[in-house]
């Protein structure tokens, strides 16, 4: 059966910024209402759901970086990996990237490990 | 009458360099990479050295990728090939629930008169069409430029092509040499039911210059190396089947393994040797094949004139540069492209910059993802592939003065036949040893 049309705004994320999630089942759904389970892209490594990528800049940044074709394909081949190949290669990859990923936590792998 | 004269006859000696750590693959991590890195590396090299030779092909069309195409508009496009190719084995033929298509014998050639070229590179990828390129000529994998246009039925009508050509040589100074020789042999597939041990132990001889008057130990004190081209052991298949060996049969498993041993020990206590992996050998599967481990030459890897090299395999001696193949790219080549003879093959190569241009489409290959080790950046003077069927060479001259010697080594089982070439002038000669009996 449908859900019920009040339920549609539960059952797409919405934007709140710093709603905490409790690292609950899969079946928590990321708004309270919906009884649908999360589809698993949604779910990365660890259990807890991925929602907060989409806010994080310098992901943001990193996943432009992973979807330049000029840089090679970035499955399979980890984020500092690659930009090291392409600065080897003299494609002048942004410097920024590097310090990005040398500086801070962030995902090592490409946006499609796990995934793919 | 003196038994021993005076005289010693010394064996003439070279200096030797090896550049085979571009094939070794111990410092490679794999991380679940794809194949996908290996092609982006090869079109990245190959492309910007087609890019620099376009100006003086045709420089005033514009380069461009195959997604900035645009109907009618003359340019010119560099990408890889990929040949779309009807017979060539696919396993989802096996699911298919139709088999009418599939012919119950698998043919060795795969080449069929609908097969057709696609280009490719990141943004995108174009039918090829047009008579100038020829599908059966090419295979996946090979890196060209074109000059043609986009039609409009999407597909780009070709006008020329340009392929990378012959990449530049050192220039040698071979005039002020003197005869030296190099001996290659290739396929002596020993511990297989169709090998002679005599012929091998013929051709050991002669080197060594156990054999023959002055005159015939004084041109075997000329040979400095000997190259052994690949699939030196042939283990049964019956041995293989996954079943446990009893153990009267293990060691059945290290006889070739003993008995090729106590060979290259006689070699190799006279003159330095190279030994390449083939595909019969135990090395790896996949190119570059790694050497073979020296536990396997418990007498002969004791001297330092033995050397386990990869295959494919690169030096220079004297600043000769020499480079080959124990045959698995060439015989790919052979079943999915055609040529008039496999000189034409080696050539292609050569003419494509590209030691194994299958690889890692039809032909086993390591993931690489930061290079394509295969890629040829500098032209060898002589250029050789074991494991064929017959002796065949030729000199290949270049359009910037380059010359190699292409050597088809052919298979010393079947044929008994080594190859060897006279550094002083590249000449290359046959070398037949034979059992007849006149009666």
């Amino acid at each position: 059966m449908a859900t019920p049309a009040k339920n549609i705004e539960g059952f797409y994320k919405q934007k709140k910024s710093n709603t905490s999630k409790s690292k609950s089942t899969k079946h928590a759904a990321a708004t309270s209402s919906s009884s649908i389970a999360q589809p698993p892209a949604l779910v990365s490594q660890g259990g807890s759901l991925d929602l907060k990528d989409d806010f994080d800049e310098e992901e943001q940044v990193l996943r432009q970086f992973d979807m330049n074709m000029a840089f090679g394909p970035c499955i399979g081949i980890p984020r500092l990996d690659r930009w090291e190949r392409a600065q080897a290669m003299g494609l002048n990859p942004p410097k920024e990237i590097e310090s990005i990923l040398k500086r801070c936590k962030v995902k090592p792998q490409s946006l499609f490990d796990g995934r793919i | 009458m003196e038994v021993d004269s005076p005289e010693q006859l010394q064996r003439k000696q070279s200096t030797y360099l090896s550049f085979d750590e571009n094939f070794e693959i111990q410092k490679e991590v794999y991380r679940g990479q794809q194949y996908s890195q290996i092609y982006f590396a090869r079109l990245h090299c190959m492309r910007a050295l087609l890019y620099s030779l376009v100006p003086n092909w045709k420089s005033h069309l514009p380069v461009c990728t195959v997604l900035g195409l645009e109907e009618g508009k003359e340019c010119i496009i560099v990408g890889t090939l990929y040949k779309h190719m009807k017979l060539k084995p696919c396993i989802l033929d096996e699911y298919s629930k139709e088999r009418s298509v599939a012919p119950l014998v698998k043919p060795h050639n795969f080449i069929h008169q609908d097969d057709y070229l696609v280009l490719e590179d990141e943004s995108g990828r174009v039918k090829l069409g047009g008579t100038v390129l020829s599908p059966s000529v090419y295979v996946t994998g090979v890196v060209i430029a074109l000059h043609g246009k986009e039609t409009s039925a999407g597909a780009f009508f070709v006008e020329d092509v340009l392929e990378a050509g012959l990449p530049p040589q050192i220039e040698r100074q071979l005039k002020s040499r003197e005869d030296k020789y190099v001996v290659f042999v290739s396929g002596l597939s020993i511990g297989s039911s169709s090998s002679n041990p005599l012929l091998f132990q013929l051709l050991v001889d002669h080197i060594t210059g156990h054999l023959g008057d002055e005159e015939e130990q004084g041109l075997a004190a000329e040979i400095v190396h000997l190259v052994i081209a690949g699939n030196s052991v042939e283990i049964s298949r019956g041995l293989l089947n996954g079943q446990n060996l009893a153990s009267k049969d293990q060691s059945r498993l290290s006889e070739p393994f003993k008995e090729l041993d106590i060979q290259l020990t006689q070699i190799a206590a006279s003159l330095p040797l190279d030994i390449m992996p083939g595909s019969s050998d135990p090395a790896n599967f996949s190119l570059p094949q790694q050497p073979l481990n020296r536990c396997l030459f418990p007498g002969s890897a004791t001297y330092n004139t033995f050397r386990s090299c990869t295959n494919p395999h690169c030096f220079e001696l004297d600043n000769i540069r020499f480079l080959g193949t124990s045959g698995q790219n060439i015989d790919d080549l052979t079943k999915y492209s055609e040529a008039k003879d496999k000189l034409d093959f080696l050539e292609s190569t050569l003419r494509w910059r590209h030691l194994a241009p299958t690889t890692p489409n039809t032909l086993g290959c390591y993931p690489f993802t930061d290079r394509d080790p295969f890629l040829i950046d500098s032209c060898p003077d002589v250029y050789f592939v074991g494991n064929q069927e017959k002796y065949e060479t030729r000199l290949v001259k270049g359009s910037e003065g380059q010359s190699v010697r292409l050597i088809c080594i052919p298979r010393f089982c079947e044929t008994g036949v080594a190859v060897v070439v006279n550094m002083r002038n590249l000449e290359c000669h046959a070398l037949t040893f034979g059992m007849q009996f006149s009666s």
